[in-house]
């Protein structure tokens, strides 16, 4: 019964959404009328309480192990504890879109409110928002009902959350990853509306900035917790993989990014406006992209959800109507929107532009790695895979270009071009700096490798500016723009990070017997393999080995595990890490072998909490650009 | 300029679009509806442990697939076999392009659905089986190849394509 009473205030968001769009399509035949904008606001505002209502009583149905309900049944169990049972309705299709749909209601009324009643664009991006909530609405109702019902009879019990799923990083990396990815929806629909709107005198890049930021901030976690969760939870001692769902989350980031600074440029001098535009649409047309790729099964990935053509179809005509939409306006107001007003060369605009480009053509060189395999098929028939071979090698020229310009522009300032002379003492110390650092680090490793020195030689560009110009500045009292160097930093100990663990990290397969223990290298002198433990735990039966080494002159005592689940019989490893500053030692337990030996995964993998660090860094960098800004 | 750049700007998604729409709509069971049945290739290979093999090992219900720890699509499909492996289907892996120490490593992380795993470095028994990519499965009985699926095997494939051929193969003999 609560159930049919969420359905039924869902559908009834959906009445509601759609009086919006019918008064607002009647008036616009007719005169405006005055009470048009104060009825449409409030009709609006009860349909966004309906959904946040529905979903609400949705989570209690989840806590009450309500199994009559055919996704919690098959997603929850009665034996899970009250956090998991909430965190289960991310934990698959139906539920993850309700919770998208949530997000994307609770931006839009929020931005909705905050517009001053007056404000000319307002009625026109409350019309974009509403179609935008309908639609998926209406995806959500027809095609992934969450509250279908098992009839006649609901089961007994749930069949359980899947195990990898019963962690906390997992937990809070969808809802901040949605966060991140619909709170686009802000950029995109006041840019239609502002184009449809045809008043290009008026001033819109302050409207959408911080809530832009903030929808970045999250888009930064989400990924970050998503690489993260990867790294200790599924067992593949990696933190990136180019999967397509990753790639589909990294092109709305990297398209925020650059929206970020080209927003920049137009609010400090005037330029770049239409190219601004053009990319708040563009993040959000990726983010609808990622959805359809992750909920269509287009694409085999670890990611995606149950195949299902029907959804598949009804997410692109949805997403590439509203899209082509907002392009469509866009390119009938191209015309209108250029402006006289030319970037000047070598000011830090054009700098910025440049990096503009390398984002797109990295957006595009990703889009291509995620497309490619699919046009081949559909043409010859045949299948192909692209590995991560074709993103190192695409990404580390675009590095280091990227990380040059950075360089550049930390000196250089708006709306002036800066001279040869300054230029060159720029680029001096920092360029210098990081030959010395390669010079260092060949030396120490004794390892070549081109890409990776091309990303350490970028990395130490970006960090050494950065570093000399702080020093400058502390000295000579100027002003630096903490925000920018911080996020900056982060970015250069990323590239620096990324490579360093590329040419140090080591992996050696062991096979032992319990009480057995070899030497491996000058590292790790001694691993022994004490003992192995079978035990049951609440919802599922664990082997545990008792591992200790001996590594740079320290004893680590190290237990890997294999858990099998009863309820799925799914078998799942957990990996034991010991951390340093420099380098995690990471080790997995395998099968046991016939004659009784055990198989190991040992992992060396260098710089990998600093990966982390970094875009931890980023995002603060990102909080104090935003607080600054509110302070003044 | 300006006129192209903005007949560029509506053209290019709308090409995006209908792209993605075609690859949705293709209908995936016409690809395997007329699969004529071929000897498997002969071959002389070593396995994943360095032990060799050839056509022999071949005898009865099979299926072979098609795997490499490069391959994603493999890993998401793993979990499957493991199922299938529970269930005695007799699993035997093509090691494809790969090498032998990423390829054991691959099997200790995530376990070993094979009965042993043919180690095909440079290809040679794939091209002469027709494999395109990884993943891929066939069905051999009796060293006939009988059913071929290109790219994840899950339960509804199994269900729709193999397992049919399977039924039938067993009220054959």
């Amino acid at each position: 019964m609560i159930g049919e009473i969420a359905h039924f205030l869902s559908l009834s968001a959906v009445l509601l959404l759609s009086l919006v769009l019918i008064f607002n399509l009647a008036f616009f035949f007719t005169k405006i009328h005055p009470n048009q904008l104060i009825l449409s606001m409030r009709l609006f505002n009860q349909a966004c309480w309906l959904v946040f209502i529905s979903f609400g009583i949705y989570v209690y149905l989840a806590i009450s192990d309500d199994f009559s309900i055919a996704y919690i049944a098959s997603h929850s169990n009665s034996q899970l504890p009250i956090f998991y049972k909430v965190t289960s309705i991310w934990s698959a299709h139906e539920g993850s879109m309700f919770l998208w749909i949530v997000f994307l209601t609770a931006w839009s009324i929020l931005f909705i409110n905050s517009l001053d009643k007056s404000h000319p664009l307002k009625k026109l991006t409350l019309l974009m928002l509403s179609v935008i909530i309908l639609g998926f609405l209406l995806f959500l109702l027809l095609t992934s009902n969450p509250f279908e019902r098992i009839m006649p009879f609901g089961a007994l019990e749930g069949a359980d959350i899947n195990p990898v799923l019963q962690d906390p990083a997992l937990a809070i990396h969808p809802p901040m990853l949605y966060l991140g990815y619909v709170g686009f929806v802000i950029s995109f629909s006041f840019i239609t509306a502002y184009l449809l709107n045809g008043d290009f005198e008026l001033k819109w890049e302050q409207d959408i900035r911080n809530w832009s930021f903030v929808a970045w901030i999250f888009l930064t976690i989400g990924i970050t917790l998503g690489s993260w969760w990867a790294y200790y939870e599924l067992g593949w001692g990696g933190y990136w993989f180019w999967d397509p769902v990753e790639n589909v989350a990294l092109m709305p980031w990297l398209a925020a990014t650059a929206f970020m600074h080209s927003l920049f440029a137009a609010s400090k001098s005037n330029v770049l406006k239409t190219w601004t535009m053009f990319l708040g649409i563009l993040i959000f047309a990726l983010s609808l992209f990622g959805a359809f790729i992750v909920r269509s099964g287009i694409i085999d990935s670890v990611h995606s959800f149950a195949n299902d053509p029907e959804r598949g179809l009804y997410l692109l005509s949805f997403s590439g109507l509203i899209t082509l939409l907002a392009l469509t306006i866009f390119a009938y107001r191209l015309p209108a929107l250029n402006s006289s007003k030319l970037v000047v060369t070598g000011s830090k605009e054009s700098f910025l532009s440049m990096n503009n480009i390398l984002m797109i053509t990295s957006i595009f060189s990703i889009f291509l790695g995620v497309t490619y395999p699919l046009i081949i098929e559909s043409i010859s028939g045949e299948k192909v895979s692209i590995g991560p071979p074709y993103y190192n090698t695409i990404f580390a020229p675009l590095i280091l270009i990227a990380a040059a310009f950075i360089m550049i522009s930390v000196d250089a300032l708006w709306q002036r071009s800066m001279p040869l002379k300054a230029l060159l003492i720029t680029i001096f110390a920092p360029t210098m700096l990081s030959l010395l650092s390669l010079y260092l680090i060949w030396q120490v490793t004794n390892i070549f490798s081109i890409l990776a020195y091309i990303g350490i030689f970028s990395g130490s560009l970006i960090l050494c500016s950065y570093l000399t110009r702080t020093i400058n500045n502390f000295f000579n009292k100027k002003f630096i723009n903490k925000g920018s160097a911080i996020a900056h930093i982060g970015l250069g100990l990323l590239f620096f990070a990324v490579s360093m663990n590329s040419i140090l990290s080591y992996e050696k397969n062991l096979n032992l017997a319990p009480g057995q223990s070899i030497s491996i290298n000058d590292s790790v002198r001694e691993f022994s393999f004490n003992d192995i433990r079978v035990f049951k735990a609440s919802n599922h039966d664990v082997i545990s080995a008792q591992v200790s080494l001996l590594q740079d002159g320290r004893e680590i005592s190290l237990n890997p595990q294999k858990r099998k689940y009863a309820t799925r019989g799914q078998i799942t490893s957990e990996s034991a890490i010991h951390a340093s500053v420099l380098k995690d030692t990471y080790l997995t337990i395998g099968d046991q072998l016939d004659n009784g030996t055990w198989t190991f995964s040992l992992k060396i993998n260098y710089f990998i909490k600093w990966i982390w660090f970094s875009a931890a860094l980023m995002v603060l960098g990102m909080l104090l650009t935003i607080f600054k800004k509110k302070a003044s | 300029m300006n006129q192209s750049l903005r007949f560029l700007i509506v053209i290019l998604p709308i090409l995006v679009l209908v792209f993605f729409a075609k690859v949705l709509l293709v209908d995936e069971d016409i690809k395997f509806s007329n699969f004529e049945s071929k000897n498997f290739p002969s071959f002389e290979l070593n396995d994943l442990n360095g032990d060799p093999v050839n056509t022999e090992s071949l005898d009865g219900i099979k299926l072979i697939n098609v795997w490499a720890s490069w391959c994603i699509t493999c890993l998401v499909e793993h979990p499957f076999l493991t199922q299938l492996a529970e269930k005695n289907i007799q699993i035997i892996g093509l090691n494809y392009k790969d090498s032998d120490s990423k390829a054991n490593a691959w099997l200790q992380r995530h376990g070993n659905p094979y009965l042993f795993s043919i180690y095909d470095p440079r290809g040679d028994l794939a091209f002469d089986l027709g494999v395109t990519g990884a993943p891929e499965s066939y069905l051999i009985v009796n060293n006939q190849v009988v059913g071929h699926i290109q790219g994840e095997l899950n339960q509804t494939k199994w269900e729709t394509i193999f397992l049919p051929l399977i039924t039938k193969a067993k009220q054959g003999s």
